[in-house]
């Protein structure tokens, strides 16, 4: 609470700031170009860029290599990996649609529950899925083969499909050395590493806002005010008194934890998403976790989170906190897909019912009470964390 | 969490060392090099150094500290380390694991702060059927 009133008094500072610079601009005649920042808020600025390059994955064998690259790329799009031979990866991840499907729920071989997440920039992440239930890319690429809603296949039918297509048994070839191998358990997941190495290739675009934040740490003025002012205002609310970055920091706009932000988590009357409850009961379950056999770094340093991971119970209903990145070209957007607009999220957060946070739960959120055009200024510094869009002819 | 009985912590900001005194506190922690911050309370004084220095928000890092006795209190049976956010009500997402190293030194493992603001860093030192909390405020930015 108290923290809380400190954060609004600071921001009321900027805010008179803005107002301020904005005043004098327009009284010399000018319009004005941008938004004084106070230290502070420049330090959280800076600290939400660059966007991070994709490290090379220690465990996996193949990652970064050329042939595996490949071999992940025409898995990618493959859909005789999946039981029907009617879904791929592409189909929910659709390169067209920032690797995302534009609806709420995925729908694959059958109904799911879950919004589909862009694989833009994905690689590096410490956790994957909403509820994190994978420690790693390739059995976060693995999973969606076995489930049912998604390609419905088995071990067996991935392994039978690599060893029998003959284009698909050429490339495994040339990526992993040796023909596929007689455990199919051994070639489904060389199937995840392989595609894990292809969506490791998909970075982050650039955006505008990454001009602006750049151009802030040159000290370049004239680059920094080419971004719109809207935006600008909106990223004082999003490092200041919105508390964003308290979630969304970093140069991922995640810290890549979970949270529970007060959105519904009933999937069907009487039954719930467990979300990170779940997901670290899945974790310790998989034999594909980087305890495990099939980690390819000898040393298990990768193991860290995993070792020490710690379940609460409030966990329950929590969601790993998404990246910002590229937001604007993702909708519809949270874990269900509840939300159609950056507007709709926005007014989520503004107006947020308190009730709907778990009692057990940590106090964090409050609701943020925004004017209009607050909301406008923070949806407009959503959308400049995607490329400017081309001009239209 | 089992209940123990604890002593009002005493917190010290992370920016000085300032709260240590005394040639024992002075001499705790000596084997972990340069940089150490210290913590006491009327029965231990807990030397400790972060690596990396300082944390990094949602990176994991370890504790590397050193827990001395002083007038005559008993040497630690076992010893916990744990943090949380006081303004939030919440703890942290992962659990640290301990091992002992030479002179009564310690390495705390997996601790990791998942948002910035301040946390509370905990060394609970147990020994003869008590628990003392010694808690030392950390900012992270
Ligand atoms: C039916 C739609 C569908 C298909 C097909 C599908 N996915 Fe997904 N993907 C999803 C959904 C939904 C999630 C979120 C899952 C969760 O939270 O449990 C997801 C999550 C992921 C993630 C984690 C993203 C993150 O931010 O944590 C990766 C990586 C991924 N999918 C890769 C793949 C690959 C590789 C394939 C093909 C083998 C594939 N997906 C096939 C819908 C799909
Ligand atoms: C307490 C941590 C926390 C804070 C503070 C927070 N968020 Fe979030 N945010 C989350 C989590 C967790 C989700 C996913 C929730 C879910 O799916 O149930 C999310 C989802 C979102 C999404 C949807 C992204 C997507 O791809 O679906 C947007 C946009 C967003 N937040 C913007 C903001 C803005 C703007 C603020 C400040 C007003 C903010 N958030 C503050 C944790 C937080
Ligand atoms: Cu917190």
């Amino acid at each position: 609470m108290k923290r809380w009133k400190r954060i609004g008094t600071t921001v009321a500072v900027a805010a008179v700031l803005v107002t301020a610079a904005a005043v004098a601009a327009q009284a010399a005649g000018d319009a004005p170009r941008h938004v004084e920042f106070t230290p502070a808020e420049v330090a959280a600025i800076l600290a939400l860029g660059p966007p991070p390059a994709p490290p090379r994955d220690p465990t996996n064998r193949v990652s970064g290599q050329p042939a595996a690259i490949a071999f992940g790329a025409r898995l990618f799009s493959s859909l005789s990996l999946s039981s029907t031979g009617t879904v791929s990866c592409a189909t929910c991840h659709d390169p067209a649609r920032a690797f995302a499907d534009g609806e709420a729920q995925a729908h694959g071989e059958g109904p799911g529950e879950r919004n589909t997440p862009t694989l833009l920039g994905v690689a590096g992440q410490r956790w994957f899925g909403w509820d994190g239930a994978q420690d790693n890319l390739w059995a976060q690429s693995l999973r969606p083969l076995l489930d049912k809603t998604e390609m419905g296949g088995s071990l067996s039918h991935v392994a039978r499909r690599v060893r029998d297509d003959p284009a698909l048994r050429a490339s495994y070839e040339a990526a992993f050395g040796r023909a596929p191998p007689s455990r199919d358990e051994v070639v489904a997941v060389d199937v995840g590493k392989a595609l894990a190495a292809y969506v490791e290739t998909l970075p982050f675009p650039r955006s505008t806002f990454d001009d602006f934040r750049d151009a802030m740490a040159r000290g370049d003025r004239a680059a920094m005010a080419r971004y719109p002012l809207l935006a600008q205002r909106g990223l004082a609310i999003f490092v200041g008194s919105g508390n964003c970055t308290m979630c969304h920091g970093g140069p991922r706009l995640s810290h890549g934890e979970f949270h529970d932000v007060g959105v519904p988590f009933f999937v069907a009357p009487g039954r719930v998403d467990p979300g990170r409850h779940g997901g670290i009961e899945k974790l310790t379950a998989s034999r594909y976790n980087l305890l495990g056999e099939f980690n390819d770094d000898p040393t298990r340093a990768t193991a860290m989170s995993t070792r020490h991971v710690a379940a609460a119970h409030r966990n329950f209903g929590e969601f790993r906190v998404p990246s910002l990145r590229n937001v604007a070209r993702t909708a519809p957007y949270m874990h269900d897909g509840s939300l159609p607009t950056l507007r709709a999220v926005v007014r989520h957060y503004s107006n947020l019912d308190e009730n709907r946070l778990h009692a057990d739960g940590e106090r964090i959120l409050r609701p943020l009470g925004l004017d209009k055009y607050d909301v406008d200024a923070l949806v407009a510094f959503l959308e400049s964390l995607s490329p400017p869009l081309p001009p239209s002819r | 969490m089992t209940p123990v009985r604890t002593w009002r912590p005493l917190l010290a900001l992370a920016a000085g060392l300032g709260c240590a005194s005394g040639a024992a506190a002075q001499a705790c922690g000596e084997a972990l090099g340069p940089g150490t911050s210290l913590v006491e309370n009327s029965g231990y004084v807990v030397a400790y150094r972060t690596e990396p220095a300082p944390v990094a928000v949602g990176q994991h890092f370890a504790v590397a500290f050193a827990v001395c006795p002083k007038g005559g209190a008993a040497a630690p049976q076992s010893v916990r380390v744990d943090a949380h956010m006081p303004a939030h009500k919440h703890g942290m997402n992962y659990r640290a694991t301990i091992t002992r190293g030479p002179d009564a030194t310690y390495r705390a493992e997996g601790l990791l702060f998942h948002m910035p603001g301040r946390w509370d860093l905990t060394f609970d030192i147990a020994a003869r059927n008590t628990t003392q909390r010694l808690a030392h405020a950390v900012e992270v930015r």
